[in-house]
């Protein structure tokens, strides 16, 4: 299945089997969030009901309207892009920041890039470029690149990577290999270790490195952008991409960018509208900017006119650290907010793929999985956001 | 619901082309009349009825063309509504907002045309669910997909240790059910796999320098399973050699692989080079034309090109990155695809002053010409490869008048108007074989038969086009057309929704296969073949039904 929680594969048969860590944290969450939900939302029919008059009358007055949040699956995404065409709105994702560093070199200069079980199967050299934060948000990595039937791999982690990282490499039958470095050198070193020659090194590990690289005949790079720590991250990313692509003269080598949820809903808004997401409707029609159409420019922008101006938030997700409270932040109750989340006191908002069935993609967005709820929770008493956002569309 | 056209003239490649009534009966073609009362009747003299379009080959769903749009936001026209355009304007900028259109577009600018069903031609395994989910999201069509095999991981290994043609079978027939899929096509068969293994090169006859099999060996297992299992379509082939100078030798190794089964060659101009010529290039369209012109089991799409900017996408990774230095814009992206297969991008500018270009363009046109059967041969122009879908009415212009077609082919590269037959081509199509290339010989390929003519129990999927002494004006835009004998789209405003079918091949799987695939995926791939397979629940959602294409029997629907 598809971990909804950090969009990757697991083996388990159902979210309680899952053992990526994150997991029993966001039940107890989610479980918290709803209790508090009960005892202070009345869920009866007519509350609804009128819940949604009001917030399809603020909607019809509206002169701005932004649609944002945390989208995971498939018929979220699509009906979050249908409503703010026909509203005339705003549509950026919470985590689109990050989806937009490694878009923004895709869009550039290209990529070489390779899917998970490609890269599992048959790279037989792995470069992972980042910190501990890669494997706190997503642990499941370093076991769904271990292929059981392939001799064990050389991982070369560069970056601020600790003694826990290698040990998870380690546990997971890699033979991780360890460089300390400033992650913003990284492309360049690589050209520089490339170009050189064998004679050339200095010292015995950068003559293992060198080693590793000459024979590998598959490399993968894997990077998450969510968690890396460098300025201009979308030119670092397409400087790392210049040397992937340099490296398939002669041999092969492709990137896995990680994405987190959000790369489900970059994957409908793209073959919906043609952008992948930070677009705003006018009759209909999409423009894409990403600058202009980012969350934030428009709460900035708005804050003159926010009574003119609605902001719907989605989380269909488990995470654990709310987008709600930075959105509240960010919005100091300025503007009318309807909420669609699972801690919302106004539209308690499944989440997809553990409480409803969903079409979520995985990390890398190749697969497309179909998950269904989890048995042990009450499907009874939330609904998709999907089914909110169509009762919101004028 | 019933509808009565009357003073049309009827077309459809089937019965004698003449003036009569149709009735339209619920979502049925009559041509008998009724006593029960008319809804709705339209006096259509001077217009011709037609059956909707079938476009077998154009890519308009999964990962490629997502990632063909994210690669190129800068190549999106804001539009401008067909209100806000005269209609000159609205002819100009009309080819599509982007070369790869969002799948609402798609949808309208299909119907706009008179098309009503689509198949995407390379359904990637891993990638199905999002190609379905897409297509669904694909307003007014039906459609379907061919299954992407032939460099799949785990049906190479089994041929390289000699599996049984049994198992090949088996496993074929599995992957397509699965996966919901209605033929089995192959992209330069076992060479995208053996790209990934840092091979840049694989003839028919050479080996996967890892499997130790040759594409000749794919190709014929992959032939015999398809037509074991009795599958509709033939095996649809992407040759080796994409655009290479002289790889007319490796059309013809396929379709010699094949030993005589049906076979159906796909965007076949860009595998009919020769190596004589100016600059290496010549055309070998005469030589394909005359192969499928002497043995019925062989059907081509052309993929013709038009001039102009579009993007190229492919699973073909080896042939589109030794292409890459060509991309206008310098901008590529290479997929290796989880164990199965692979896709490169590339934007691309055909150019009239570009010799190989222009060589491009007349050997189209000389497959379509020389090619006798219009049943056999289908107006495609591998959108967006080629050119957008929307270069079809430009297309039909191209092929029905010998003067017009001579009057681009003057602004062709000198040395390709110095070398081409196709000034000695004076064929001129027939609105009749117009109508079979494009309806009749689509539904057949594909085991629709219940689809593409006008008889009697036919789905009511007509369209109405205004006759015009210029056929691009009329295949532009239709006056009106039905899906399922609702009018949904007429003189330029569209009525309303239509009721969408998944097009699916009704294969039983061997429930051995499903023991060993359920024990084997996980191993090969690292997640359950559960996680892949596709439900029939899931396509029926969305106003969607699922059609079953059969090679003896009318189509089967189901729907909720």
């Amino acid at each position: 299945m598809i971990c909804p929680f950090c969009s990757l594969l697991c083996d388990a048969n159902d979210l309680n089997e899952i053992d990526c860590g994150l997991q029993n944290k966001s039940i107890v969450q989610l479980a918290k969030l709803r209790s508090q939900l009960d005892a202070s939302f009345n869920e009866s029919v007519t509350d609804t009901e009128m819940e949604t008059a009001a917030a399809i009358e603020l909607l019809k007055n509206a002169k701005r309207v932004l649609i944002t949040g945390r989208v995971a699956s498939v018929q979220t995404a699509r009906a979050a892009v249908s409503l703010a065409m026909k509203v005339n709105g705003t549509i950026d994702c919470a985590e689109a920041g990050h989806v937009f560093k490694n878009v923004l070199a895709i869009q550039r200069s290209g990529i070489h890039s390779v899917s998970l079980a490609e890269a599992r199967d048959h790279a037989d050299l792995l470069i992972v470029i980042g910190g501990d934060a890669l494997l706190d948000d997503c642990p499941r990595i370093p076991n769904s690149l271990n292929s059981e039937n392939a001799s064990p791999k050389t991982v070369l982690l560069l970056g601020t990577f600790t003694d826990k990282s290698t040990a998870a490499w380690t546990a997971a039958g890699f033979q991780p290999w360890s460089i300390s470095c400033k992650i913003e050198s990284v492309p360049t070193a690589l050209t520089q270790w490339s170009r050189a020659t064998l004679q050339f090194s200095p010292n015995r590990m950068t003559s293992q490195l060198f080693i590793a690289m000459d024979t590998a005949k598959y490399t993968a790079v894997l990077w998450s952008a969510a968690s890396l720590r460098v300025e201009q991250t979308d030119l670092w990313v397409e400087r790392l991409l210049h040397w992937i692509a340099s490296q398939n003269e002669t041999k092969r080598c492709a990137a896995l960018p990680w994405t987190s949820l959000d790369g489900t809903f970059q994957q409908v808004c793209t073959w919906l509208t043609g952008f992948p997401g930070r677009i705003r409707f006018h009759d209909g029609n999409p423009s894409f900017d990403t600058f202009t159409n980012s969350y934030e420019s428009w709460l900035a922008r708005s804050c003159e006119l926010e009574s003119d101006s609605v902001v719907i938030v989605i989380d269909e997700t488990a995470a654990t650290d709310p987008f709600i409270a930075k959105m509240v932040f960010w919005l100091g109750r300025k503007f009318h907010v309807i909420e669609l989340t699972s801690g919302s006191m106004r539209f308690p908002t499944a989440v997809a793929g553990a409480e409803v069935a969903a079409d979520i993609f995985r990390a890398d967005q190749t697969l497309l999985a179909h998950l269904s709820p989890s048995r042990e929770c009450d499907k009874s008493r939330v609904r998709p956001a999907a089914y909110w956002l169509a009762r919101l569309a004028p | 619901m019933i509808t009565r056209l009357f003073g049309g003239e009827c077309i459809d490649g089937v019965s004698k082309s003449e003036v009569r009534d149709l009735y339209l009966v619920q979502d049925k073609i009559s041509s008998v009349s009724t006593d029960a009362r008319l809804d709705a009747e339209y006096n259509l003299s001077n217009h011709i009825v037609v059956a909707g379009g079938i476009d077998l080959h154009t890519h308009i769903g999964g990962g490629k063309v997502n990632i063909a749009r994210l690669l190129l936001p800068e190549m999106v026209r804001h539009g401008r509504s067909r209100l806000e355009c005269t209609e000159r304007e609205w002819q100009k900028i009309a080819p599509l907002s982007s070369p790869v259109p969002g799948t609402w577009e798609t949808g309208r600018r299909y119907l706009e045309m008179g098309y009503t069903a689509c198949f995407e031609p390379a359904v990637l395994p891993a990638n199905a669910r999002h190609a379905h989910a897409e297509m669904a999201d694909t307003p007014w069509l039906d459609t379907g997909g061919y299954l992407l095999l032939g460099n799949d991981r785990l049906l190479l290994e089994w041929i390289s240790k000699g599996a049984p043609q049994s198992q090949i079978n088996d496993y074929v027939a599995w992957m397509i059910r699965a996966h919901q899929c209605c033929a089995v096509k192959v992209v330069n068969a076992g060479g995208i796999d053996a790209f990934k293994f840092n091979q840049r090169h694989l003839d028919v006859d050479e080996k996967h320098w890892h499997f130790s099999i040759t594409p000749r060996q794919i190709l014929k297992s992959l032939s015999h399973a398809v037509e074991s299992l009795g599958l509709a379509h033939p095996l649809h082939v992407h040759c080796s050699n994409l655009g290479v100078a002289g790889n007319i030798a490796s059309t013809m190794a396929t379709i010699d692989a094949v030993e005589g089964r049906r076979l159906h060659l796909t965007h076949a101009q860009f595998h009919c080079f020769g190596t004589e010529g100016p600059h290496g290039y010549c055309s070998a369209a005469k030589a394909l034309a005359d192969r499928v012109n002497a043995e019925s089991n062989l059907s081509i799409d052309v993929g013709q090109m038009q001039f102009g900017q579009t993007v190229t996408l492919s699973g073909d990774t080896m042939h589109q990155f030794a292409n890459r230095k060509q991309a206008r814009p310098r901008k590529t992206i290479f997929q290796d695809l989880e164990c199965q297969a692979g896709c490169g991008v590339l934007p691309f500018q055909y150019r009239h002053d570009q010799y190989v270009h222009s060589l491009l363009w007349a050997i189209g046109l000389e497959l379509f010409l020389r090619i006798e059967d219009p049943l056999r041969v289908f107006l495609t122009t591998d959108h967006p490869n080629g050119a957008p879908f929307t270069a079809y009415p430009h297309l039909i212009h191209l092929l029905m008048s010998y003067d017009f077609r001579m009057s681009v082919f003057e602004r062709l590269h000198a040395d390709v108007q110095s070398t081409s037959s196709l000034a000695s081509l004076k064929r001129e199509y027939s609105l009749d074989e117009i109508i079979k290339m494009t309806r009749l010989g689509p539904a057949r390929a594909l085991g629709l038969f219940d689809r593409g003519t006008l008889c009697d129990g036919g789905i009511a999927d007509v369209v109405i086009y205004e006759r015009c002494e210029n056929p691009e004006h009329m295949f532009a835009r239709p006056k009106m057309v039905f899906r399922r004998g609702t009018l949904v789209y007429r003189n330029g405003e569209f009525l309303a929704t239509a009721t969408k079918s998944t097009i699916v091949a009704n294969v039983e799987i061997d429930a051995k296969m499903d023991v060993t695939l359920r024990k084997i995926w996980p191993i090969h791939y690292g997640y359950s073949s559960d996680l892949i397979r596709i439900h029939q629940d899931e396509l029926l959602s969305d106003q969607r039904n699922i059609e079953f294409a059969s090679r003896a029997t009318k189509s089967v629907v189901i729907g909720k």
